[in-house]
């Protein structure tokens, strides 16, 4: 299935230390990204405690992309927790993502609280490379 | 105000630390080796020290002249006195670093008590090897220290006396003073270690080496400090001179100036205070309550990955005593817990969470949020 950019859905797990979104959410869940369409987002104390099924609920709930994002590598709260995230994203840490998860539309962002516009940049890009990544999956089916 | 205060230089922080990431990569950023900068140092303060050592005297009449003589005879001796020199003011800069980092970012107090208390003592520890290590090299500010810490020493009330003159180690200035110093400036040292590993406590895998770049980076501007400002003498102490040399070293020696201008007594008290402004810090800021995570024995399986994965010791695998197939349950010590879900992030079996955003209300939360009921 094609989508062209905008109809592409996203999904933003986020750490809530990362990219301050405090005042960056709303709509009726209080889950959408402003000033970026098709952006949602949840946010969970550290990007550390992503769970593989998480992504995958994700996937299944209609996202066309996913980005697990944490705090810039190096600079974790807890220590390590965007590390385990980045070695989880990347099949090297166990539990690891499941093979039907579409790893070319799941990626990890690793930015600071300060970092808002950059942040909503970089989403803007992503639902530019998802759309083409859909258009390569379907030229292949 | 205050909390704006804090927040203004978080953010100050991650903007230079992001500035470092973007030219050096995040892993060889020398802003995240903050931690195990001062390490580092102290490394290269054992090596240089123990050199020094094999050729030091502590006496009245040999120190000077041994410290002469490593600096002008001994190869290179001049260099590694310098080095000595720098990496000591190298530790208390990198120390100050460290500290202000957490601090700033908020990670000194809850689960991270036993840090900022042995860093506190650490710090102190490291003033006393600094001003003592000014003493063994007995020229006139030598003589200048010892006789202000005997003058401090005595202005301790009912036990000041005692102090003084354990510190003295005798009734005037002796060789055994000399060798006082140096015991206290080597072993506190090795307490150093002792102490450091109080610090390390409840931290899985803490960060204690720099990478080979960044240190090779840091030894450098040390021996280019070294070589450009020689270490060197005043004028020989002699008891009969009044000592008049003492050139600033601010980073260990600023204790001097401030008794000079405070008196003794009041530099007792600026120190007591700071000292209990710094420890009482965390009682400062309220801390939200407490809700550590919870292990479903049901769920458990003994798999380890949550107790490998958490960042602060805070859980550990027991024998299970309930006839299940399974060997161990993950058992968690709440005083230890972050509240971070490194754990969560680890189980997939939804064994473990946090009773204030389950894994079931995450899912639910994505799903909402994708408009899927």
């Amino acid at each position: 299935m094609t989508k062209s950019k905008d109809q592409v859905k996203v999904m933003v797990i986020a750490c809530e230390r990362s990219v301050n979104l405090d005042k960056e959410l709303s709509g009726a869940h209080g889950r959408d990204l402003n000033g970026v369409s098709n952006a949602y987002v949840v946010r969970v104390p550290c990007s550390g405690m992503i769970q593989p099924r998480m992504i995958e609920s994700a996937f299944n709930s209609g996202a066309d992309g996913v980005i697990a994002m944490g705090c810039q590598i190096g600079d974790c709260h807890f220590r390590e927790g965007n590390k385990f995230c980045r070695e989880r994203l990347l099949g090297l840490r166990p539990p690891v993502i499941k093979k039907s998860v579409p790893k070319n539309r799941l990626k990890g962002f690793w930015m600071s609280e300060v970092q808002v516009k950059e942040f909503k940049q970089r989403v803007e890009d992503f639902k530019t490379e998802v759309a083409e990544e859909l258009s390569k999956e379907a030229a292949k089916a | 105000m205050f909390t704006t205060l804090v927040r203004t230089g978080q953010k100050a922080i991650l903007r230079i630390e992001d500035i470092c990431n973007k030219v050096m990569g995040s892993e060889q950023n020398i802003l995240y080796y903050h931690g195990a900068m001062p390490n580092f140092f102290l490394w290269v303060l054992f090596l240089s020290g123990l050199l020094l050592f094999a050729y030091y005297m502590p006496t009245l009449e040999g120190a000077y002249q041994s410290v002469e003589y490593i600096t002008q005879k001994i190869p290179y001796g001049d260099m590694i006195r310098g080095v000595h020199r720098f990496a000591a003011d190298g530790m208390m800069l990198a120390v100050w670093l460290h500290a202000l980092r957490v601090y700033f970012t908020d990670r000194y107090r809850e689960y991270r008590l036993i840090a900022w208390y042995s860093g506190v003592a650490l710090t102190f520890m490291m003033m006393l090897i600094g001003i003592t290590g000014y003493v063994l090299v007995w020229d006139e500010r030598s003589f200048i220290i010892v006789q202000e810490l005997e003058k401090l020493l005595a202005a301790v009330p009912v036990i000041g006396a005692g102090l003084a003159h354990a510190f003295i180690n005798d009734n005037t200035i002796s060789n055994y003073t000399m060798s006082m110093s140096f015991f206290i400036h080597t072993g506190t040292s090795f307490a150093l270690l002792v102490v450091l590993w109080i610090h390390y406590m409840r931290i899985s895998r803490p960060v204690v080496n720099v990478t080979w770049a960044i240190g090779c980076l840091l030894f450098g501007i040390v021996l280019i400090l070294a070589g450009l400002t020689p270490a060197t003498s005043g004028p020989e102490a002699v008891f009969t001179v009044e000592p008049k040399y003492f050139e600033m070293d601010w980073f260990y020696l600023w204790l001097f100036p401030v008794m000079k201008i405070l008196g003794y007594e009041l530099t007792w008290l600026v120190l007591l205070a700071g000292a209990t402004f710094v420890v009482l810090l965390p009682n400062f800021v309220k801390s939200k309550d407490h809700e550590p995570a919870l292990v479903n024995s049901n769920k458990c399986v003994g798999c380890k990955l949550c107790s490998i994965d958490c960042p602060y010791e805070a859980i550990y695998m027991a024998p299970r005593t309930d006839n299940s197939r399974f060997k161990e349950i993950a058992v968690v010590i709440s005083d230890r817990c972050a509240e971070c879900g490194l754990c969560v992030g680890a189980c997939n079996f939804d064994a473990i969470e946090l009773p204030f955003n389950t894994s079931p209300v995450v899912m639910d939360d994505i799903r909402i949020a994708m408009g899927v009921n």
